[in-house]
C-alpha cells in the first residue's frame, strides 16, 4: 500500500475511481503523515474517498461533522456531568477528603470523549474525517491547528494525552468561506474538480453496475454541459449517480426528452436552475438525440466537453 | 536538462520562483516535505513528480491553477529536441528577479478572483490555463488603451485612498456597534446566561465541598457582521465614489471584516489597498483598470460578483452596501435578478445613492427602479456627518 498505482486498484476495488495526481497526493498523505486537505465543488466525492480510504487501510473512520457553533467540547471531550453529580452526592459520607473526592470524579470513566480525543487514543492509526471544515468558524480553526500540529490534548483535570499512533487525517470544505493561511500551510493541498467526461463515464459504470454503456455516456456528456451552464446549483458526481440510479429504476437503456424531464429532478436542485436548461435546450439536442457524430459544438463555448465520440481528453 | 546542477538546489530555486512570481505561502517546511515526497515517488516519471510536488507546495486552488504552467517553464525552460548545448546554461538566481513591479503587484494579485472554481483546469496536464497577466508590456497597453476613453482618469490618475479621519472612524464604529444582526450558534460564559452551565457550576462546587451554591450561566453572543461594500466608480459617480471609498477605509479601520470592490465595467477586488490606506497609507489604486472610470453595467458586475465570490462572502450575517446612481446602461432584468438574490442571501441590502442629496430626486431610473424594492435601506454619503446619519439609519432582517 505504497505506490499510487496500488491506491488506485484498492480504491477501484471498492468501486471508487480516483485518478493518478488523487492517489500520488493521498501516497504522500501516508508517507508524510500530514493531513489533507481536500476542496472542490459539493459532490464530486471528497468525503467518500475518506470513507473508502479507511475501508482500504482497514482502520476505523473517526468523523468530525463542522457546523456553525461547533466549539471544543463537542469536538474534544466532555465531562459526564450528570454522573459526576451522582458520584459527589454519593460519597458525600464516605469520609474521603476532598482531593480523593475530586480525583474520583475526575477520572477517566467520567470522561466522554468526542470525536478529535477518540482518534489521538487508538491503537491503530485511524482516519480521522474533518468534514466540511468551512462551516466551522474561524476560533475553531485555531483550536484545530494545534490539534493537528501537535496530536496532544490536556485536559485540566487529567494531564496530557498524547496520540498512541497519528491519525491519517482528511480535511474537506467547500468553499462557503476562505480559510486561513495557517491552516492551509499545515496540510497538503488537493483541489477536486468534476471529473472530465472520460473519468465520469468510468465512475458511472464503476458505481452502477450494469448500466448501459449509452446512456453512461449520455449522461456524462449532458452532465459536462450542464456544468457550463450558468446553474446556481451545478450538478456533481453523486447527481450523476443518482441519476443514473434513476434511469436505470424506470428502466430506460438510453436519454430522450421526455426521460429527461421527468427525472432532471434528480439534476436541478433549485427552481430556478430548470428554467435556465430549458432556455438552452438547443445545446443538449444533440446528446438526446444520441447520434455520435453528428454533433456540432453547443453555444456555450464548451466544445471541448461536447460530443461525446469525438472528445479528446488529457492524456495523462 | 535542470537549471541547476542538484535536486535541492532546484527544489530551493524553483520554490524560490513561486514564491516570489506566483505568491505561493512556502517556506522551508515545505520544501522540506518536497525533498521527501520526491523520494517517495520515481522521478524519472515526470507526472508522478507534478503529483507529487502539487499538493505540497499549492495551497490554494488558485495556486493548484498556476503550478502547472510554472512547473513546465522551470523544468524545461526550451523546448524539446533542443539540443543540449544551445540550452541556458545556468538560469539566473531567482534572487536577482525581484523588481519593482512585483513589489506593487503581488497583493492585489493574490486577491484577484482567479481562484475561482469555474476557471480551474484539470488536476491533470492537458491544457493549461494562461497566466494572469504578469507581462508589464500587457499591462502597459491596458492601461493605455483605457485612458484613451476615460478623460477623468488618465494614466496616473487613479483614484486615491486616504485613510480615514477621526469623525469617519467614529461613525463607522457606530454603524459597526449599532446593527444588530441577532445571535450567534456558540455558548459563551455570561452572567446574565439563560442556560444553565453545568459544567462549570460542577467545578465551582468544588471549591464548596459539593455543593452548587454558585450557578454558572452560558449566553448566545451577538453576532459580529460583515460588510461587503460594491463602490460603483464610473464616470458619473466620479464626484461621490471617493466618498464612498472614504466610507470603505472608515470601515476597514474598525473591523476587518469589509470587503471592498470597485465596479464599473468590470469588478475588481480592492480590499487590500483599502485594508492599507486605513492602516495609515495613502495609496493610488492602481488595479482597478476597466472597474474605474467606464461606463456603468450594475447588473453584470452584480452577477459577476455574485457568481465568483458570492458564496464565501455574502452570507446571513452580511451587510451588502452598494454605491451608486443607479444608472445602469445594461438590462434591468438582470440587475433585478441580481438584487433578488443579494436580498436573499444578506441580512441587509444598503444603497448609497448621491443623487438622494439632489433636491425633488425620484428613484426612476429604469435601473434604480428595478432595485429599489430589494434595498433595505436607501440613503446618501457625502460626508462624516451623513455617514453618522447612516448608523442611526441602517436596518437589517434578522
Amino acid at each position: 500500500m505504497t505506490d499510487a498505482a496500488t491506491i488506485r486498484a484498492r480504491f477501484r476495488d471498492r468501486a471508487f475511481v480516483v485518478d493518478e495526481a488523487f492517489a500520488t497526493a493521498l501516497q504522500i498523505m501516508l508517507a508524510l503523515e500530514k493531513p489533507l486537505l481536500i476542496e472542490g465543488p459539493a459532490g464530486v466525492g471528497k468525503t467518500e474517498s475518506a470513507k473508502v480510504l479507511a475501508e482500504v487501510l482497514g482502520t476505523r473512520l473517526i468523523r468530525l461533522q463542522c457546523y456553525e457553533g461547533l466549539d471544543a467540547m463537542a469536538a474534544l471531550y466532555e465531562w459526564n456531568y450528570p454522573r459526576q453529580m451522582l458520584r459527589a452526592r454519593l460519597s458525600e459520607t464516605a469520609g474521603s477528603t476532598l482531593e480523593e473526592r475530586e480525583a474520583q470524579i475526575f477520572s477517566e470513566q467520567f470522561l466522554l470523549r468526542r470525536p478529535l480525543l477518540e482518534a489521538i487514543s487508538q491503537d491503530r492509526s485511524p482516519v480521522l474525517l474533518i468534514d466540511e471544515v468551512d462551516r466551522a468558524d474561524e476560533a475553531f480553526e485555531a483550536f484545530l491547528l494545534e490539534i493537528l500540529a501537535e496530536w496532544q490534548v490536556t485536559i485540566p483535570e487529567l494531564g496530557t494525552i498524547r496520540a498512541t499512533s497519528k491519525p491519517h487525517v482528511i480535511l474537506t470544505s467547500n468553499r462557503t468561506r476562505e480559510l486561513s493561511d495557517a491552516l492551509r500551510r499545515r496540510c497538503l493541498f488537493l483541489w477536486l474538480p468534476y471529473p472530465t467526461l472520460a473519468q465520469e463515464i468510468d465512475i458511472l459504470q464503476a458505481r452502477v453496475p450494469g448500466l448501459a454503456e449509452r446512456l453512461a455516456h449520455q449522461i456524462a456528456s449532458l452532465m459536462q454541459v450542464l456544468r457550463g451552464l450558468p446553474l446556481q446549483k451545478a450538478p456533481g458526481v453523486a447527481e450523476s449517480l443518482d441519476w443514473a440510479l434513476a434511469l436505470m429504476s424506470l428502466h430506460r437503456d438510453h436519454l430522450d426528452a421526455r426521460a429527461l424531464e421527468q427525472t432532471l429532478g434528480c439534476v436541478l436542485k433549485v427552481h430556478e436552475d430548470h428554467g435556465v436548461v430549458h432556455a438552452h435546450r438547443a445545446a443538449l439536442e444533440p446528446i438526446l438525440e444520441g447520434a455520435p457524430g453528428t454533433v456540432e459544438s453547443g453555444g456555450n463555448g464548451r466544445e471541448a466537453d461536447f460530443g461525446f465520440g469525438s472528445v479528446s481528453t488529457p492524456s495523462r | 536538462m535542470y537549471p541547476f546542477a542538484s535536486l535541492p538546489e532546484n527544489l530551493i530555486a524553483f520554490g524560490a520562483i513561486l514564491r516570489r512570481d506566483h505568491g505561493f505561502h512556502i517556506g522551508p517546511g515545505e520544501l522540506h516535505d518536497a525533498a521527501r515526497a520526491l523520494e517517495i515517488v520515481d522521478l524519472s516519471d515526470e507526472q508522478a513528480v507534478r503529483h507529487a510536488l502539487r499538493p505540497i507546495l499549492c495551497g490554494t486552488p488558485h495556486d493548484v491553477a498556476v503550478f502547472d504552467r510554472a512547473f513546465t517553464d522551470f523544468m524545461f525552460p526550451v523546448p524539446a529536441g533542443v539540443p543540449q548545448d544551445q540550452m541556458p546554461a545556468v538560469r539566473r538566481a531567482p534572487e536577482s528577479r525581484a523588481d519593482d513591479r512585483e513589489e506593487t503587484f503581488e497583493p492585489e494579485r493574490r486577491a484577484t478572483p482567479s481562484d475561482d472554481a469555474d476557471v480551474m483546469p484539470d488536476a491533470g496536464d492537458g491544457p493549461i490555463a494562461p497566466l494572469e497577466i504578469t507581462d508589464s508590456d500587457l499591462e502597459e497597453a491596458a492601461r493605455l488603451s483605457r485612458s484613451s476613453y476615460s478623460p477623468l482618469h488618465a494614466d496616473g490618475e487613479a483614484p486615491a485612498l486616504r485613510s480615514a479621519g477621526n469623525a469617519w472612524r467614529d461613525a463607522a464604529r457606530s454603524l459597526v456597534r449599532r446593527l444588530e444582526i441577532g445571535l450567534s450558534r456558540r455558548w459563551r460564559p455570561a452572567h446574565d446566561g439563560t442556560r444553565f452551565d453545568l459544567r462549570r457550576t460542577l467545578r465551582a462546587s468544588l471549591q464548596t465541598g459539593g455543593e452548587a451554591l454558585t450557578p454558572r450561566w452560558l449566553r448566545r453572543p451577538r453576532r459580529t457582521p460583515r460588510f461587503v461594500l460594491l463602490v460603483d466608480g464610473s464616470r458619473s459617480m466620479s464626484a461621490h465614489a471617493l466618498a464612498a471609498l472614504q466610507v470603505a477605509v472608515a470601515m476597514a479601520s474598525i473591523t476587518r471584516r469589509v470587503e471592498v470592490f470597485t465596479f464599473s465595467t468590470a469588478l475588481q477586488r480592492v480590499t487590500g489597498d483599502v485594508r492599507r490606506a486605513a492602516a495609515g497609507e495613502t495609496r493610488e489604486l492602481e488595479s482597478v483598470q476597466y472597474a474605474w472610470g467606464g461606463g456603468t453595467s450594475i447588473g453584470a458586475c452584480l452577477r459577476e460578483f455574485l457568481r465568483t465570490f458570492g458564496e464565501r462572502l455574502v452570507g446571513r450575517d452580511t451587510v451588502v452596501m452598494i454605491a451608486s446612481d443607479g444608472l445602469d446602461v445594461g438590462e434591468p432584468d438582470t440587475l433585478r435578478g441580481a438584487m433578488i438574490e443579494l436580498h436573499r442571501r444578506s441580512a441587509g441590502l444598503v444603497w448609497l445613492n448621491p443623487l438622494l442629496e439632489t433636491a425633488g430626486y425620484e428613484p426612476t431610473a429604469r435601473g434604480m427602479s428595478a432595485a429599489r424594492p430589494y434595498i433595505t435601506t436607501f440613503a446618501s454619503v457625502t460626508d462624516a456627518a451623513s455617514f453618522v446619519r447612516l448608523s442611526r439609519l441602517v436596518r437589517v432582517r434578522v
